[in-house]
């Protein structure tokens, strides 16, 4: 436990919560992510699932993906939204990254991720259908474990929606995160587009 | 909670869907159900293939039989939220009759007692795939699927109970 609290009161995120630390048994810790956050010790345990049609779940023994074969070595531009087959994520946050993937890669992007709090094969039948799979990988957060570990979940009960994410985007350099914009209400579309980030690569 | 049963009064609980317009409502389980013959079926996942392809699509080429026979209302529901089971519906544009109401946070699949860890699926805590025959609360058939089998929860099976 000791060399993970001077881990996290070394690293420049200096809203980890210590004193979840402190008490709780458990290895893992929140914190919230901001630039220079490590992504991968964040969420050292956690995977998502990325999207796929149940066949290929079950060929593949519906395998994950842990974080840090996505992260570690790469350049990533990630983004996640409250909800697959909603409004603004099918309208403008998708599109908005699908129109855009030629300056991405242009920029030595490896990867454009979107990510949500969804099942893989819900993911899998909204990337088909926005005709994105091409451009984007989609992931599945499925249980939530991934925006919680970055402090990134938000309870959209509200909406019908239950446990969900905020909207945000990040780019992510061998784990490191370089830049980070997260809406300051999931419905909004301000800062977490590809022309934003695109500047900030 | 055990799984409901024959004999049992249905639960009441709030179901969601988009409605003709298009807007987002919540739905009482006991105000489509009561005094009425309702059938409901639970499926595990929208998107998911035996769901999609065989589950769903029996029951709507049944329905017209189904409603010969004096069923009121044909409804699916699933752990999942409005927008996905909206969208799932929507590929189904022959569908007339079958309703397709969400359990986002899975609570009346848990009053139902017919939930399920599909976590190592990727899929969280779901339905059981079932079938149930109601009459006027009272719950006249219960099929179980005990796993991902497809054997008792059918349209054709759960004609027989009518």
């Amino acid at each position: 436990m000791a060399s993970t609290i001077l881990k996290r009161a070394t690293s420049s995120s200096m809203k980890s919560r210590v004193e979840s630390l402190l008490i709780g048994a458990s290895r893992r810790s929140y914190a919230s992510v901001a630039v220079g956050t490590d992504i991968v010790s964040a969420a050292p345990d956690v995977s998502l699932q990325k999207a796929r049609s149940w066949d290929e779940g079950v060929s593949s023994n519906f395998s994950t993906t842990p974080v840090k074969d996505i992260f570690k070595g790469r350049k990533v531009v990630i983004f996640g939204l409250p909800g697959a087959y909603t409004g603004v994520c099918s309208q403008q946050h998708v599109p908005s990254y699908k129109k855009s993937i030629d300056k991405f890669k242009a920029k030595g992007i490896d990867s454009v991720i979107c990510v949500a709090v969804n099942d893989p094969y819900v993911m899998n039948a909204w990337a088909d259908k926005l005709k994105a799979k091409d451009a984007i990988e989609f992931y599945g957060d499925f249980d939530g474990s991934f925006h919680k570990s970055l402090e990134l979940g938000k309870d959209l009960s509200a909406a019908l929606l239950g446990p969900r994410s905020e909207r945000w985007s990040a780019y992510v350099v061998d784990g490191k995160v370089k830049a980070l914009n997260v809406e300051k209400a999931p419905s909004d579309f301000r800062v977490s587009g590809a022309e934003v980030i695109l500047e900030q690569i | 909670m055990a799984p409901i049963a024959v004999g049992d009064v249905l639960p009441d609980g709030t179901l969601s869907c988009f409605d003709a317009e298009d807007k987002l409502q919540q739905v009482s389980v006991h105000s489509l159900a009561a005094g009425k013959k309702v059938i409901i079926f639970g499926v595990p996942g929208a998107f998911t293939p035996t769901c999609s392809l065989k589950h769903v699509p029996g029951y709507i080429e049944k329905a017209a039989e189904l409603k010969s026979k004096g069923v009121d209302e044909i409804i699916c529901i699933s752990v999942n939220d409005p927008f996905v089971m909206k969208a799932w519906a929507k590929t189904y544009p022959e569908n007339k009759d079958v309703k397709f109401l969400a359990d986002g946070s899975a609570n009346y699949t848990h009053a139902l007692g017919l939930e399920l860890d599909l976590s190592e699926k990727g899929l969280g805590t779901r339905s059981r795939r079932f079938a149930l025959l109601v009459e006027d609360l009272k719950v006249k058939a219960a099929n179980v699927e005990s796993g991902g089998e497809f054997t008792v929860s059918s349209a054709d099976d759960i004609l027989k109970a009518l």
